[in-house]
C-alpha cells in the first residue's frame, strides 16, 4: 500500500529518500509496474521531475535517461525497425505512454519482449547510490538482472545506454500476434562480427543465449539455453526446439540486413 | 496529502492518499466517464488523456498528476440538443462512433474516442494500421473492433472536411452474389452489379453496412431494417453517468469479500473479532452471521432447473476463490485490511479436480450439506450436477447400417466471459425501507425473486434497477454478488458498493464449462448419416449452476444439426448423453452461446474428418445431411431445458444460401483444394489453409421465455416504452425502439425507451438465450398494436369531426411518418391525437400492454469460414480471415446486428486459439489478469466479413430469429478445419496453441 508520495526535484534528494531506513521506498517512473495489491506500507519517488526523460544520440550510441517512456523510444527516428517491434509488443499504446525503460527492465520477467532486446543489445546501466558523490556505478543488463532485487535498493537508474547502429533481428512465437511471447528470440550483430542472442518467453528474466566473436553455433547455444525451459504455458522441449528456429531466422535476418 | 489538479481547464484543490488513483479520485470527483475495468492499466476502460497523451488512469497516480493538464471524456463534446443554449455539440468522433455502430455496451467508448482523438489531432488523415494501433490501448469485448476503426477513419474524413459514405450505403456484393429463390436484390441500395466488387481500402474502411441479401416482406418497412441510431448511443459517447457504479450515495460503504485459498476444506473455526475492531469497518459477516438459506446463484424462470447448492456463506468452501466472509468498510483499503485480520482456521478434504474421477464411486463428495435440493437426475453422492441421456430414434440400428463408424474424442477448455466492466452492485434502504438493488445484472426480476428468501424479504420489499450494463455475455445471468452487498446493507443499515477486481472475475466468477467430448458417426459410403452420438463430460466446478441447461443445450442445439438424408432425415438416429460433473474448480455458469460452442468444435471437427476421410466435398457432405425447413427439431420431442419437450418444426432455414455467399465471399471454390494456394511465395515455413464450419442455434426458451412491454403516449406524440428487457450492449432496447416505431408509425426517437426497473418496467425474464429481439419484441409489439388500435380510434374521431361528407372507419387507418391518414389522404398528427387524448375531450391514457411466450425457439442458421497461415516450424497459427453467412431471419438493424456477428466471432476466435482458464494442482487459476488471459486487440484482428442471409421466420411480427449467439459456435472448428487444410494436422482441444500444433506436425512426419 502506498503510504507516502515523494515528487523530488534533484537526483539527491531522490537517493536521499530511497536510501532511508525504516521505510521501503521504491523509484516510480510511470507506475504502471508497481504493485499495489500488497498491504505493506511504502512510499513511492516520483521521478518525473528529475530531468531523466532525455533520448541523445551519442555517436552509435543512444543514451536513454530513465524515465524515457516506451512510446518516446519507439518515435525516435533512428531506431532499429527489431527493436521498435520489441517495444510494440511489449506494450500497448497507452502503456507506453506511461512505462518507462528503466522502470520496465525493473519489473520485467522473462516473457518482455523489451527486455529481450536491451539484453541482446548489451545495454548498460548507469546506476546512483545516495553516497557516490557524483560517480555512477555502470552495470551490464545481464549482470543485473538475476540481482535486481539484491542490488537496486537504495540505487537508482540514471542512464541506459546502447547502440543503435548494429543489425538487430526480434522474432517471437505466441498464441495470438499481440499475445505475450511463448518464445522471443533477439539477436544483435556489431560491424566487428560480435553477435549476442537473446531469448525471452520464459522465466524470471529473459536468457543470453550466446555472446560471441561470431554468428556461428547460435542456434545450438539457444537451444541449450531453454532446454530446461519448461512452464506452465509451454514445455522445454517446445521451447528448446523453437528457440533455435527463431534465432535461426533472426539470423538470416541479420543477414539481409 | 492536499492535491492541485487541472481536470479539464479547471483547477481543482482536494485532499487524497498518497496511493489514491486518478482513476478514483476523478470518480470521486464525478468524472464518471472514467471507467474502471482492471487494476493494471490492461484493458484501457480509464483511459484519460494527460498532457495531450492517453493513459491509463487505473495506473497512474492522482499525485503524479498534479502539474499536468488531465482531459476527460466530460470535456469533447456534448448533446446537441439543450434547449435554448446553444451548443457546440458533439465532437465529430463521438458522432461517428453513434452513427457508426461503435458502441454497444458502451464501456469502453469514452476510452476510445479519447484515444482517437489524440490520434487525429497529431494525423489528421490516418491509415487504418495507425488507427488499429492507437486503439490497441482499449479492449473492447462487444465489437471486434471494426466499427470504432471505421467510426475514427469517417470521423478524420469528416474533419478533413471530405463526404463520407452514408451511413446506410450498403457494401457491394460479391459479383457471384445471386438472388436466392424467392428472394430478390436489396431494395435498400443499388442494383448489385458485379463491377461494383472492386477492393478499395478507403471504402472498405469507412463503410459500416453489412452485407445483406434481404426478404420481400420487409419492402414497405419504415424503421425495421433500418440502421437506425442506437437509443443510447449518444449518452454513451458522451460518458454520462449510465452504469451501475456511476452513482453517488452519501454514507457509501465498501464491500470486500474474503475468498478461500484452499480447494476443498470445512471452515473449522473463524474469528472476525480483530477485523470489527479496525477503525473504519462497518461490518464483518461470516457464515455464523447471516441465516443459512439454500438457492441457485443462476438467474433462471422459476423453478430453477438446476439443483439447490449454494449459500451466502457457508462453512465449508469448495474452491480456490470461494466465498469465507464479507466485510463493509468506510474505505476500500480498510475493508482490504480487515480481511487480513480475520482468523480463519481450515481443515482441509481432499479436493478432486478431474471430473471423471470425481463422478467414480468413493471419490470425495463436495455437497454433502442436507439442505442440497435435487433438480431431476442430479446426484450429489456421485458429484452430479446433472445426468442426461437423451435417445432420439433407433441409435445402435442406425450405427449398425453404416459403411463405416467414425469415433473420436475432443476437449473444449474453460473461459472467461471477460466483459470490461466488472461485475458491481450498489445497494441501499430507500425511504420506505424498502431495499434498493442497482446492479449489473442480466437478469433483473430473477434477482429480486432469487435473493427474496436470501435476504428474508418479501418480493415486493426488494427493488432492482437495471442501468447500463458494460457487457455481460452471459456473466450477468448470475446472482453471483447482489447478496453480498444486500446482507452488508441489512447488517449496517448503509449504502454499500461492491465491486469485484479484475483478478475476482477470474478467480471468483463464473466461465464456460469445459468439457471433454467422445463422438461416435455412423455413415454410409455415399456420405449419408445414418447415426450420430455425443457423450460430453463437463465439469460444472463446485456449484452446479447453469449445470443441466448449459450441457443440455450443447446437444440439443450442436446434435439437432445433421439429421442424415433419405429416410434417415425423416427418422434420425441421435444420441446425447452428458454428466455434468462437480469439481473443485471455479464453477461455470452461462456464457454466451450457452453450452453451444462446446458442442460445435467436436460435431464440426468430426463432420471434417469423416468428409475428408470418404473423399467428399466437406460443404456438400454437410449440406447433404443438415437439417431443413419443413423439418422436425429432432430434440424438440426430446428435451426442453428440463421441461416438458413439445414438438417443434422448422419453419425457415437460410442454410444452403448461407454457405453459397459465405464460400463466394471467402473464395473458397478458388483456394480449397488448390496446392498453390496453399503456399506462400518466399515462406517455405508458411502454409495456408481453409476450413468451414456449419451451426445453428435457438431463439428463446419455448413454452418458458416471458418478456413484457408497456407503452404510453405522450401529449407531443411521442411515446414511453418501459420494457423489463436487458440490454446489456446488444442494442435491443433499439431494436425494440425499432419494432416499436414501425407499429406506431413514428421514428424511433420518439420512442423513448426505459429498461429495466423491477419497480416500474413490466416483467421480462432478463437478457438470454437470444431471446430479445423475438420475446420481448413480440410483446413490444402487441403494447404497441394495443395502443395503435386506440389511436385510430381517436383519430377517426378527429377526422370525422372534419367538415367532409367521407366518414373514417379505424381500422382503415394507417399509422405512418408520425400521422394517422386515411384511406382518403387526410390526416392528424400523433402529437394532435396524443394531446387531445390527455388533455381535451373524453381523455384517457392511451396506452398499452404485451406479454409473449413463444410455442417454437426458431433456429437461426450460419456457415462460418476460416482462412489461417500455419508456422509449420513453430507451430503459430495466424487467424487471417473470418466470414459468416447468417440467417438470423429479417435483421431490424443491419449494423447493431453485424456488430453482433463482428465481436462474438471475436470471442469465438479468442476461444479457438488463446483463451482458456488453467488451474495448477491445488486448484489456483494461472490465469489471474488480462495479460495473461488475453483477449483480441484492435490491431491484430483478422479481416472480418458479415453476410445476413434473411429468412421470414412466421412465428414473429416482423419475422426475426436471433443473431446474439450464434456467432459464438462455428469460429473453432473452422479454425480448427482451416489448420486441418494448411497442414494435414488434426487438433481435437482448443484452444490451438503453438505447441499443440507444433507436437502434431512433429507427429504426423
Amino acid at each position: 500500500m502506498i503510504v507516502e508520495y515523494h515528487r523530488p526535484k534533484t537526483v539527491e534528494e531522490a537517493l536521499s529518500l530511497l536510501s532511508r531506513n525504516g521505510m521501503l521506498s521504491i523509484p516510480m517512473g510511470g507506475g504502471s509496474g508497481i504493485d499495489r495489491s500488497s498491504l505493506e506500507p511504502i512510499a513511492v519517488v516520483d521521478l518525473q521531475d528529475l530531468g531523466l526523460n532525455t533520448l541523445r544520440v551519442r555517436g552509435n550510441f543512444l543514451d536513454l535517461g530513465a524515465t524515457v517512456t516506451l512510446q518516446a523510444l519507439l518515435d525516435f527516428p533512428r531506431l532499429q525497425p527489431a527493436l521498435l517491434q520489441a517495444i510494440r509488443h511489449e506494450a500497448n499504446y497507452n502503456l507506453r505512454h506511461v512505462a518507462t525503460v528503466a522502470g520496465t527492465l525493473l519489473v520485467a520477467d522473462g516473457r518482455s519482449p523489451f527486455t529481450t532486446a536491451m539484453l541482446a543489445l548489451d545495454a548498460r546501466l548507469a546506476l546512483r547510490t545516495g553516497n557516490d558523490q557524483g560517480k555512477e556505478e555502470k552495470i551490464g543488463l545481464g549482470d543485473l538482472l538475476p540481482i535486481r532485487e539484491e542490488r537496486l535498493p537504495g540505487r537508482l537508474i540514471t542512464l541506459i545506454t546502447i547502440p543503435h547502429t548494429i543489425r538487430l533481428a526480434y522474432t517471437y512465437v505466441a498464441r495470438t500476434p499481440a499475445d505475450r511471447p511463448i518464445v522471443c528470440a533477439v539477436v544483435a550483430a556489431w560491424p566487428s562480427g560480435r553477435t549476442r542472442v537473446a531469448l525471452g518467453g520464459f522465466g524470471s528474466a529473459p536468457l543470453l543465449a550466446m555472446d560471441g566473436p561470431e554468428a556461428k553455433g547460435a542456434e545450438i547455444a539457444a537451444q541449450n539455453t531453454y532446454s530446461q525451459a519448461g512452464d506452465e504455458w509451454a514445455t522445454a522441449e517446445y521451447r528448446q526446439e523453437v528457440a533455435g528456429v527463431l534465432v535461426r531466422r533472426c539470423m538470416e535476418e541479420i543477414s539481409s540486413q | 496529502m492536499i492535491l492541485d489538479l487541472n481536470i479539464n481547464g479547471i483547477p481543482l484543490t482536494l485532499t487524497a492518499s498518497p496511493g489514491d488513483s486518478l482513476l478514483r479520485i476523478l470518480r470521486a470527483q464525478g468524472y464518471f466517464g472514467v471507467k474502471h475495468g482492471c487494476e493494471s492499466g490492461e484493458c484501457g476502460a480509464c483511459t484519460v488523456v494527460l498532457d495531450g497523451k492517453p493513459v491509463n488512469a487505473c495506473v497512474y497516480l492522482a499525485a503524479q498528476a498534479q502539474g499536468h493538464r488531465i482531459q476527460t471524456i466530460e470535456e469533447v463534446g456534448q448533446h446537441p440538443e439543450q434547449g435554448w443554449k446553444v451548443t457546440t455539440g458533439l465532437h465529430p468522433l463521438q458522432s461517428a462512433f453513434v452513427e457508426s455502430g461503435a458502441i454497444q455496451c458502451g464501456y469502453c467508448t469514452p476510452a476510445m474516442i479519447l484515444a482517437a482523438r489524440e490520434l487525429l489531432d497529431r494525423e489528421p488523415n490516418p491509415s487504418e494500421a495507425a488507427v488499429r494501433e492507437t486503439l490497441s490501448g482499449v479492449l473492447c469485448r462487444c465489437t471486434g473492433y471494426l466499427k470504432p476503426v471505421q467510426a475514427v477513419l469517417r470521423a478524420a474524413a469528416a474533419l478533413r472536411g471530405e463526404a463520407v459514405e452514408p451511413i446506410d450505403a450498403p457494401i457491394p456484393a460479391p459479383p457471384e452474389w445471386l438472388p436466392g429463390e424467392g428472394d430478390k436484390p436489396s431494395p435498400r441500395g443499388e442494383e448489385i452489379h458485379p463491377s461494383t466488387f472492386i477492393p478499395h481500402p478507403l471504402l472498405a474502411t469507412t463503410l459500416v453496412m453489412p452485407r445483406i441479401q434481404v426478404t420481400p416482406e420487409t419492402e414497405t418497412w419504415q424503421r425495421v431494417g433500418k440502421p437506425e441510431i442506437k437509443v443510447d448511443a449518444v449518452k454513451l459517447a458522451q460518458g454520462k453517468p449510465a452504469f451501475a457504479a456511476d452513482f453517488e450515495k452519501r454514507g457509501l460503504l465498501v464491500a470486500k469479500v474474503l475468498h478461500s485459498p484452499i480447494a476443498h476444506a470445512h471452515i473449522k473455526h473463524i474469528n472476525a473479532s480483530r477485523a470489527r475492531e479496525l477503525p473504519g469497518v462497518a461490518a464483518v459477516l461470516t457464515w455464523q452471521d447471516i441465516p443459512r438459506v439454500i438457492y441457485s446463484t443462476a438467474g433462471q424462470s422459476d423453478p430453477i432447473p438446476g439443483p439447490l447448492d449454494s449459500f451466502s456463506l457457508d462453512k465449508k468452501v469448495r474452491y480456490v476463490g470461494d466465498r469465507v466472509a464479507f466485510v463493509a468498510a468506510e474505505t476500500e483499503e480498510i475493508a482490504q485490511q480487515a480481511l487480513e485480520l480475520i482468523e480463519v482456521e481450515y481443515e482441509p478434504v481432499p479436493a478432486i479436480f478431474d471430473p471423471a474421477q470425481a463422478m467414480q464411486p468413493g471419490a470425495q463428495r463436495l455437497h454433502d450439506e442436507p439442505e442440497y435440493v435435487n433438480f431431476a437426475e442430479s446426484d450429489p453422492t456421485r458429484n452430479l450436477a446433472a445426468h442426461i441421456r437423451i435417445d432420439i430414434g433407433d441409435v445402435e440400428r442406425g450405427f449398425a447400417e453404416a459403411d463405416t463408424i467414425f469415433e473420436d474424442e475432443y476437449e473444449v477448455s474453460k473461459v472467461q466471459q471477460a466483459h470490461i466492466e466488472p461485475h458491481v452492485v450498489i445497494t441501499y434502504w430507500d425511504e420506505d425501507d424498502r431495499l434498493v438493488i442497482r446492479t449489473s445484472t442480466q437478469v433483473p426480476f430473477h434477482v429480486r425473486r432469487q435473493l427474496a428468501p436470501v435476504l428474508g424479504l418479501p418480493i415486493k420489499r426488494i427493488r432492482v434497477i437495471k442501468p447500463r450494463i458494460g457487457g455481460g455475455f452471459g456473466g450477468k445471468q448470475e446472482v453471483m454478488i447482489e447478496d453480498v452487498a444486500a446482507h452488508l446493507t441489512i447488517a449496517t443499515g448503509r449504502p454499500v458498493i461492491f465491486e469485484y477486481s479484475r483478478e475476482e472475475e477470474f478467480t471468483a466468477a463464473r466461465s464456460r464449462h469445459p468439457m471433454r467430448i467422445i463422438m461416435k458417426t455412423g455413415v454410409k459410403k455415399d456420405g449419408t448419416i445414418t447415426a450420430n452420438a455425443m457423450y460430453a463430460l463437463s465439469d460444472t466446478g463446485a456449484y452446479g449452476c447453469h449445470a443441466l441447461t448449459v450441457t443440455g443445450n450443447t446437444g440439443h442445439k450442436s446434435m439437432a444439426l445433421y439429421v442424415g438424408d433419405g429416410p434417415y432425415r425423416k427418422a434420425p438416429n441421435i444420441r446425447f448423453y452428458a454428466d455434468v460433473v462437480y469439481t473443485n474448480h471455479p464453477p461455470a455458469g452461462a456464457y454466451r452461446g450457452y453450452g453451444v460452442p462446446q458442442g460445435y468444435w467436436p460435431v464440426e471437427r468430426h463432420m471434417e474428418k469423416i468428409a475428408r476421410q470418404l473423399g467428399l466435398d466437406p460443404l456438400e457432405f454437410r449440406l447433404k445431411n443438415a437439417l431443413r425447413a419443413g423439418e422436425l427439431h429432432p430434440f424438440s420431442t426430446a428435451w426442453s431445458e428440463g421441461r416438458e419437450p413439445r414438438p417443434e418444426t422448422i419453419e425457415t432455414c437460410g442454410l444452403e444460401e448461407c454457405v453459397r455467399q459465405g464460400s463466394v465471399a471467402t473464395g473458397w471454390d478458388e483456394k480449397f483444394g488448390n496446392p498453390g494456394w496453399h503456399q506462400v511465395p518466399g515462406k517455405p515455413h508458411l502454409r495456408r489453409g481453409i476450413g468451414m464450419a456449419m451451426v445453428m442455434q435457438g431463439t428463446a426458451i419455448p413454452y418458458l421465455d416471458m418478456g413484457g412491454a408497456s407503452v404510453k403516449m405522450n401529449d407531443d406524440g411521442s411515446f414511453n416504452l418501459l420494457v423489463g428487457a436487458t440490454d446489456l450492449g446488444t442494442g435491443s432496447d433499439t431494436v425494440l425502439a425499432q419494432m416499436a416505431a414501425e407499429v406506431l408509425g413514428v421514428a424511433v426517437n420518439d420512442i423513448l425507451v426505459y429498461s429495466s426497473d423491477t419497480d416500474f418496467t413490466p416483467f421480462d425474464k432478463g437478457a438470454y438465450a437470444s431471446s430479445t429481439t423475438y420475446i420481448s419484441g413480440t410483446a413490444v409489439v402487441r403494447a404497441c398494436e394495443q395502443a395503435a388500435e386506440r389511436i385510430r380510434l381517436r383519430a377517426a374521431r378527429l377526422l370525422n369531426e372534419q367538415d367532409s361528407p367521407v366518414k373514417v372507419v379505424p381500422h382503415e387507418i394507417r399509422l405512418i411518418d408520425r400521422k394517422a391518414v386515411a384511406p382518403d389522404g387526410r390526416a392528424v398528427s400523433m402529437a394532435e391525437i396524443g394531446h387531445h387524448a390527455l388533455h381535451h375531450a373524453e381523455q384517457e391514457q392511451i396506452m398499452g400492454v404485451g406479454s409473449y411466450v413463444s410455442p417454437v425457439a426458431p433456429p437461426p442458421f450460419a456457415a462460418q469460414f476460416s482462412e489461417v497461415t500455419v508456422d509449420i516450424e513453430t507451430g503459430q497459427v495466424v487467424v487471417d480471415k473470418l466470414v459468416m453467412g447468417v440467417d438470423s431471419g429479417v435483421i431490424v438493424n443491419p449494423i447493431t446486428a453485424s456488430g453482433q456477428i463482428e465481436g462474438g466471432m471475436t470471442q469465438a476466435l479468442g476461444y479457438a486459439v488463446c483463451e482458456e482458464m488453467r488451474y495448477d494442482e491445488q486448484g489456483r487459476s494461472r490465469e489471474r489478469n488480462l495479460r495473461d488471459y488475453h483477449i483480441f486487440q484492435a490491431h491484430e484482428m483478422p479481416e472480418l466479413i458479415t453476410i445476413f442471409v434473411e429468412t421470414f421466420e412466421p412465428s414473429h411480427p416482423f419475422g426475426v430469429k436471433a443473431v446474439a449467439e450464434i456467432p459464438m459456435d462455428g469460429v473453432a472448428p473452422a479454425v480448427g478445419n482451416a489448420v486441418l487444410d494448411a497442414c494435414g494436422i488434426q487438433i481435437d482441444d482448443i484452444p490451438i496453441t503453438p505447441e499443440k500444433v507444433w507436437r502434431a506436425l512433429r507427429d504426423k512426419s
